[in-house]
C-alpha cells in the first residue's frame, strides 16, 4: 500500500491507468492501489465530544482529512434570543463544558460591557479566581488527555486527581461540579465560603505536586518527546491566518494573552508571565500548557491574599436582584424582585463584542440588544473554532499516529464549537 | 505499615505457592516415572509447566497489572466484584473474583461475526495468535533434573538440539494470528492494525535472533538446558550459566556467575526490547493503538478476544521465562549453587533440591514480569515509523556489533572473563548513561530556549514591558 503512488517507467500512474490492460507478462503487471477513507468518529476514543474526521489514507499517511462537525449542535445562539439575559448563563456552561465558568463570565462580561456597567472589586477578584480555577481543570484535562491517548495512563490519572480537587473547591463556590451557571450581571451571586481560601491553598499545593508528576513522566519522556516534537507544526503566520488564539497561538511564538494585552477586571494586579512557545509544535503546545497552569496557580495566590471586602454584586435594583428582606419586607423590593424574574435585565439597544482569554483562546461574545429585556443576537466566537479549521492544513500529508497528539493539543472542545 | 505487610504478605504467599507446585510438579513427574513408561514426566511436565504454571500465572496477571497500574496511578484498582456468601460478601478479596467475572462474561459474551467478515479465517485468527504463544514454554527449563523416587526427571518438556530456533520459529508464527485477524474482519481499522503488526513482528525477528548470537557464541549451544548450564559436581566442569566467572574457595562458593546479562548486556537490551515489540504490549502497542485505530482484533467479541487477550499474558509469562533461563542464569542461584547442591539433605532428597531451585526460578520470573509491567504503564505508545526506526537502525547495527565483539572476545579468552569484563563496562556506560540524561537534556531545552522556560523572566517586573508591548501591537 505504501508504494501506490509511484509510477512506473512508462509514466503510467496505477490510480488512473488501473483499467488499462497490463503491457508485457503477468508478472509485471502493477497492482491496483487506492485511498482508502476511514471515518475516525463520531464516536472514537480520539475525537473529544462528538466529531467526525473523514480520513483518506495512503498507507499510514493522511491524503486528505475533512473536520465534520455539528455533531453536538444544540442551537445555543437562537436559545438565547428566547430567554433573558440571566437565562442565557446556563446556556453559556454548556459550550467549554471543562471551563464553564469563564464562559459564564466572559458573557457575563460582555453584557456588562452593553450596559457600561462597572462591578465591585470583590466581584471582580472572584470572577480571576473562578476563571483561573477553571484554566486549571481545562490544561490538566488537555494534558491528561494527551497523556492518555498516546498510551500513557497514569499522567491522565494524575490530572484527574488534581482536576477532582478542584472540581470540589469549584463545588463549595458554585454550588456545581461542571455546569457552574456562576455569576450574575452586576457580579457574583454568592461570596466566598467560609475557610474556602484555605482549602484552595491546599489542593493547590497538591495541583503543584501532580503537576511535577506528569511533568516527570511526559517532559522528558523521549517516547513522548518524539511523538509531540516536529509534529502538528504552524507557523505563527498561518496560526494568525487561521484566527488562532490562546496557548495554541503562544506556542507558535506569538506573544498575545489578553489578560496582558487588554487586561480586564483585576489582572494588571497580578504578577504573572505569559508562556510563549516557539516551534508551534505539539511539544510546544504541551508546554505553554504546563506552564500556564504554574501561572494560573500563581495567580489565585494573589488574588485569594489580596482581595478586598466588600460587596460582590453593584446596588442597582433594576440589573441585581434586591437582598431577601427588602424583596419579603418593603413594595420597592417586591417589585424589583418581580420586574427582574418576569422581564430581565433591560439591557440598552446596542451591540458590543467583548471577549475574554479562556483556556483555549480568545472566548469573544458579539451581542446586540434591542431594548427589550432579551437578546436580540447572541453570537459566540469560540476559541475551538479556528483551531478546528486548521487542522486539515497542519496534518495532510503527515502519518495518522501524528492526528491523535495533533487534535489532542489543540484542544477543540465540541461543545462551543458547534454551539 | 499495614500496605507494607500487606505486600510482604502477599509476596510470601507467592513464593509459597510457587514452591508448592514446583514440589508437586516434581513429585508427580517422579511418580510418572515409576507407574507409569519410561519418559512419562515430559507429559507430566507439559501439565504442570504450560497449562498449571503458565496459564495459572497468565491469568493472574490480568489482575496484577490492574492492581499494578492502580498502585502506580494512585487509585484503589478493581474490588468490586464480591462473593455474596456468609463471610465473603464484604471481602473485596484482593480482586480476585473479577478474574471469575472476566471470565464469565467472556464465555457467555454474544460471539458475534461480522456479515462481511471472512468467517473460517475470522474463527482461525485467534486460535493462531494463542496456540504459538503456549507452545513455546516447551523448550524452557524451568527447574534442575533431579532424581525422584529412584528416577531421573527433568523440569523441562522438550530438549531438541535447536532449542533457541525452535522458540525463534514458534514465535514468529503468531503473527500469522493476529495478520488474519486484520485482514478477516473486514474492517478498515483491524486491517490498519493487521498491517502494523505484521510488519512489526517481521522487523523484530531479525533483532530478536541477532541479539541472541552472541550467548551461543559464548556458550557454544542452542538449546536451553545447556545455556542454563550444570553445575561442577564432583570433579567436573560447570556448563553454561552455572559456572562461576571468578569464585572465591570455600565451602561456600561465592563469585560472579556467569550469568547471560553480565555476559551480554546489549545482547540482553536488545533481545528485551524485541521480545517486548513481539508481544505488542505498550510502548509497542501500536496494532493495538486504541486512541488511534482500535486495534487488529476490533471485531471480535467474547472468548475469541479472550484468547487475544490471555495469549498476550501469556506472551509475557513466556517472555520473563525464556529471559531468566536466557540472560539469569535459569534456576541457578547467584552463589552457594555447588554448597547446596553437596548438602546431605539435598543429595537425598532430589525433590526437595528441584523444589528449591524451581522456585528460585519461578521467583525470577515473576520478577521479571513485574518489570514488564511497570515498563508497560510508564510509557506513552511509539509511533509506527519510530517503531521501524528503532528496531532497524538502532537494534539491528547494536545487534550486529555485538555479535563481532562477542566473537573477537570469546576467541581471545574462552574463559569468557573479557566478555565479562567489557559486558559490566557496557552495563557501566548504560547506567552512567541514564544517571546523567537529566543534566544534559536540562543543558539542551535550555540551549534550545523551548517553550514555555522563554518568558520565566517575566516573574519580575522587568518581563512587564515586553507585554505591554505586544499589547499596543494588538
Amino acid at each position: 500500500m505504501a508504494d501506490s503512488h509511484t509510477f512506473d517507467a512508462k509514466g503510467h500512474n496505477p490510480d488512473t491507468d488501473g483499467s488499462l490492460p497490463p503491457e508485457g507478462s503477468e508478472l509485471e503487471a502493477h497492482l491496483q492501489s487506492k485511498h482508502m477513507v476511514i471515518n475516525m468518529g463520531p464516536s472514537h476514543p480520539a475525537t473529544h465530544g462528538t466529531v467526525r474526521l473523514k480520513v483518506e489514507l495512503d498507507g499510514e499517511t493522511i491524503v486528505k482529512i475533512d473536520p465534520e462537525i455539528g455533531f453536538l449542535h444544540r442551537g445555543f445562539q437562537k436559545s438565547c434570543e428566547n430567554v433573558t439575559w440571566t437565562q442565557c448563563l446556563p446556556y453559556t456552561d454548556r459550550l467549554n463544558y471543562l471551563s464553564a465558568m469563564m464562559n459564564n463570565f466572559g458573557f457575563l462580561n460582555a453584557v456588562e460591557k452593553l450596559i457600561g456597567l462597572e462591578i465591585p472589586e470583590r466581584a471582580q477578584y472572584i470572577r480571576v479566581i473562578g476563571s483561573e480555577l477553571h484554566r486549571l481543570t481545562d490544561h490538566l484535562t488537555c494534558v491528561g488527555a494527551t497523556g492518555l491517548e498516546m498510551g500513557g495512563f497514569a499522567p491522565f490519572l494524575y490530572g484527574m486527581e488534581a482536576r477532582e480537587l478542584i472540581q470540589d473547591r469549584v463545588t463549595e463556590l458554585t454550588g456545581a461540579r461542571l455546569t457552574t451557571s456562576f455569576g450574575r450581571v452586576g457580579g457574583i451571586n454568592r461570596d466566598l465560603p467560609e475557610g474556602w481560601a484555605d482549602k484552595v491553598h491546599k489542593t493547590l499545593t497538591r495541583t503543584e505536586e501532580l503537576l511535577v508528576e506528569m511533568d516527570g513522566l511526559l517532559t522528558r519522556n523521549r517516547i513522548f518527546v518524539d511523538r509531540t516534537k516536529n509534529t502538528g507544526v504552524i507557523s505563527a503566520e498561518d496560526a494568525i491566518d487561521y484566527g488562532w488564539t490562546g496557548p495554541a497561538l503562544r506556542a507558535c511564538g506569538i506573544d498575545h494573552d489578553l489578560r496582558k494585552a487588554h487586561p480586564y477586571w483585576v489582572y494588571e494586579r497580578f504578577n504573572f508571565s505569559v508562556a510563549v512557545g516557539e516551534h508551534g509544535d505539539n511539544y510546544d503546545r504541551y508546554l505553554v500548557r504546563m506552564e500556564e497552569m504554574r501561572q494560573s496557580i500563581s495567580i489565585i495566590r494573589q488574588a485569594l491574599e489580596t482581595i478586598p471586602a466588600g460587596p460582590i454584586i453593584v446596588d442597582d435594583w433594576r440589573i441585581a436582584l434586591p437582598p431577601k428582606p427588602e424583596v419579603y419586607g418593603t413594595i420597592e423590593g417586591v417589585m424589583a424582585h418581580f420586574k427582574l424574574v418576569m422581564e430581565g435585565i433591560q439591557v440598552p439597544p446596542g451591540e458590543c463584542y467583548d471577549a475574554t482569554e479562556a483556556s483555549n483562546g480568545e472566548l469573544g461574545w458579539y451581542l446586540v440588544s434591542d431594548g427589550r429585556g432579551r437578546p436580540y443576537k447572541v453570537h459566540v466566537r469560540a476559541p475551538g473554532f479556528p483551531v478546528l479549521a486548521a487542522v486539515p492544513h497542519i496534518i495532510e500529508g503527515k502519518m495518522l499516529a501524528d492526528l491523535i497528539p495533533t487534535f489532542d493539543t489543540i484542544n477543540m472542545i465540541g461543545g462551543e464549537v458547534e454551539q | 505499615m499495614k500496605r507494607v505487610l500487606t505486600v510482604l504478605f502477599a509476596t510470601g504467599f507467592i513464593v509459597a505457592t510457587l514452591a508448592g507446585v514446583s514440589a508437586a510438579a516434581y513429585a508427580v513427574a517422579g511418580l510418572a516415572e515409576k507407574y507409569l513408561f519410561p519418559g512419562a514426566s515430559r507429559l507430566s511436565n507439559i501439565i504442570f509447566l504450560m497449562l498449571v504454571f503458565v496459564m495459572i500465572i497468565a491469568t493472574l496477571l490480568t489482575l496484577a497489572e490492574r492492581k499494578w497500574s492502580a498502585l502506580m496511578q494512585d487509585r484503589v484498582g478493581p474490588n468490586r466484584a464480591r462473593i455474596d456468601l456468609p463471610g465473603l460478601r464484604n471481602r473485596s478479596l484482593a480482586g480476585i473474583p473479577h478474574i471469575l467475572t472476566d471470565v464469565l462474561k467472556m464465555l457467555t459474551k454474544e460471539d458475534f461475526i461480522p456479515g462481511t467478515a471472512n468467517r473460517f479465517l475470522f474463527k482461525l485468527g485467534p486460535i493462531l495468535a494463542f496456540a504459538p504463544v503456549f507452545a513455546l514454554f516447551a523448550v524452557v527449563p524451568a527447574g534442575p533434573s533431579v532424581t525422584v523416587f529412584g528416577h531421573h526427571v527433568d523440569m523441562v518438556v522438550a530438549t531438541p538440539d535447536f532449542g533457541v530456533l525452535y522458540l525463534l520459529a514458534i514465535a514468529s508464527l503468531a503473527v500469522y494470528g493476529t495478520a488474519l485477524a486484520g485482514w478477516s474482519s473486514n474492517n478498515k481499522f483491524a486491517l490498519l492494525g493487521g498491517v502494523r503488526a505484521s510488519s512489526q513482528m517481521i522487523s523484530y525477528e531479525v533483532a530478536l535472533g541477532l541479539s541472541l548470537v552472541g550467548l551461543f557464541m559464548a556458550f557454544s549451544s542452542l538449546q536451553l538446558p545447556a545455556l542454563v548450564g550444570d553445575l561442577g559436581l564432583a570433579g567436573a566442569q560447570a556448563t553454561g550459566q552455572a559456572q562461576y566467572l571468578w569464585r572465591t574457595d570455600g565451602a561456600f562458593d561465592l563469585g560472579i556467575p556467569a550469568w547471560g546479562f553480565i555476559l551480554q548486556p546489549i545482547g540482553f537490551i536488545g533481545f528485551f526490547a524485541a521480545s517486548f515489540a513481539e508481544t505488542k504490549r505498550a510502548p509497542f502497542d501500536v496494532p493495538e493503538g486504541e486512541s488511534e485505530i482500535i486495534g487488529y482484533f476490533v471485531e471480535y467479541s467474547g472468548m475469541k478476544f479472550g484468547m487475544f487477550m490471555i495469549s498476550e499474558f501469556v506472551e509475557v509469562v513466556v517472555l520473563a521465562g525464556v529471559t531468566t533461563a536466557l540472560f539469569f542464569g535459569g534456576h541457578h542461584l547467584p552463589v552457594g549453587n555447588e554448597w547446596l547442591a553437596n548438602q546431605p539433605l539435598m543429595q537425598e532428597h532430589g525433590w526437595l533440591y528441584g523444589t528449591i531451585l524451581g522456585t528460585v526460578f519461578w521467583v525470577k520470573v515473576v520478577f521479571l514480569i513485574w518489570v514488564q509491567l511497570v515498563i508497560r504503564w510508564t510509557f506513552p505508545r511509539f509511533r509506527y515509523d519510530q517503531i521501524q526506526t528503532l528496531g532497524w537502525k538502532i537494534l539491528l547495527p547494536l545487534g550486529l556489533v555485538n555479535v563481532f565483539v562477542t566473537g573477537a572476545l570469546v576467541l581471545w579468552d574462552p574463559s569468557l572473563r573479557a566478555l565479562a569484563v567489557v559486558g559490566m563496562l557496557e552495563i557501566g556506560v548504560v547506567v552512567v548513561l541514564t544517571m546523567t540524561k537529566k543534566a544534559e537534556a536540562a543543558e539542551g531545552g535550555a540551549h534550545g530556549a523551548h517553550g514555555a522556560h522563554g518568558h520565566d523572566h517575566g516573574h519580575d517586573a522587568h518581563g512587564l514591558p515586553s507585554h505591554a508591548s505586544a499589547a499596543s501591537t494588538h
